[in-house]
């Protein structure tokens, strides 16, 4: 029987498996990660259905309960993302300011 | 020892020009940058420079912050042939009457980086002051070294000195990156007083910009 947990678990997968489709076809990601992110949503459906499968894994970490392994496995997941993000940005808000400061500074004859 | 003024700017079309139309009888070379304004401040700076020779005026594309322009107006004013700048605010904040007491600390090749210092306790808001007191006792704590107004944007730094720093703050951090740099490489510095000025409604440090200020200068004590 699945749990009310489990269809907002699934509800949620199918909206990201549309955000993915959708910012494919605004030319926002490539095929290859359309896909990644499309395998990836299907995988978590398949989990969030039959939760069981994890549960040799979960007892290899000590984890009794397979809600728990999720909680810490989307946990790990997210302050990766997250940390992932951060590096980016930071990468392209050094090379805006690169980018601003030498247009800003063409026009002068300046030594360096 | 040729010296620049270098003046961040960012949305004061009505206060630039008189501080500049001040600075002009100073006759040192000054260096705008305007740091993506969205009002008419460039169109005031555009006016100014056709009617001054000693002025430059930079123009980032898009508002990157007062530490991206200061860095800006630096390289420029340095690669010009500067041998040292000075950093004025553009809202009127800084008087140009306190310039000679820059001027006479870096010609005296004593000292590498010249810190303005407001007197805190005549006419500053308590929040801004016990805020500024904090930073500074934090910062002496932290890299060992007092500097009164920590905050104070009029401040002046050699070429040796902006080579040595060499900030990576854009914002509203620079002020405090530079203290700490200058603790950190040894740098010789002196305190020069400066008339305290405040204005209503003036742009400043938030108290978001605070609390990124706090995060960094931690962070600084990790990597530094």
């Amino acid at each position: 029987m699945i749990l009310g947990l489990q269809i907002i678990g699934i509800f949620f997968a199918f909206v990201m498996i549309y955000f993915s489709l959708l910012h494919y076809r605004k030319g926002e990601i490539n095929k290859l990660e359309e896909i990644s992110w499309v395998v990836i949503w299907a995988l978590t459906i398949f989990v969030v259905i039959f939760p069981e499968l994890l549960r040799t894994f979960a007892q290899k970490f000590f984890i009794t309960r397979l809600f728990d392994l999720m909680v810490v496995g989307g946990l790990v997941l997210v302050i990766a993302m997250v940390a992932r993000a951060y590096v980016s940005t930071k990468r392209m808000e050094k090379k805006l300011e690169d980018l601003v400061r030498r247009e800003a500074l063409k026009k002068l004859k300046v030594k360096k | 020892m040729n010296i620049s003024v270098v003046i961040p700017a960012f949305n004061e079309e009505e206060r630039v020009g008189p501080v500049l139309k001040e600075l002009g009888s100073t006759g040192l070379p000054v260096i705008v940058v305007d740091d993506g304004s969205t009002d008419r401040t460039n169109e005031v700076l555009s006016k100014l420079k056709v009617e001054s020779e000693k002025l430059i005026v930079l123009r980032h594309r898009v508002n990157l912050g007062k530490g991206a322009a200061m860095k800006t107006g630096a390289e420029a004013a340095f690669g010009l042939g500067a041998d040292a700048v000075i950093f004025m605010d553009s809202d009127g904040q800084h008087k140009p009457q306190d310039l000679p007491k820059f001027i006479e600390a870096l010609n005296s090749q004593k000292y590498d980086v010249v810190f303005g210092s407001r007197n805190l306790s005549f006419g500053v808001p308590l929040v801004r002051y016990l805020g500024n007191k904090f930073a500074s006792v934090l910062v002496a704590l932290l890299f060992g070294k007092y500097v009164s107004d920590l905050l104070c944007g009029y401040r002046a730094v050699t070429k040796r000195a902006y080579k040595k720093i060499d900030w990576e703050s854009t914002g509203y951090a620079v002020e405090t990156e530079m203290a700490i740099k200058t603790a950190k490489y040894r740098l010789k510095h002196c305190e020069v007083q400066v008339q305290t000025v405040y204005l209503d409604n003036v742009k400043g440090v938030t108290v978001i910009d605070a609390f990124n200020i706090l995060i960094d200068v931690v962070r600084w004590r990790i990597l530094l």
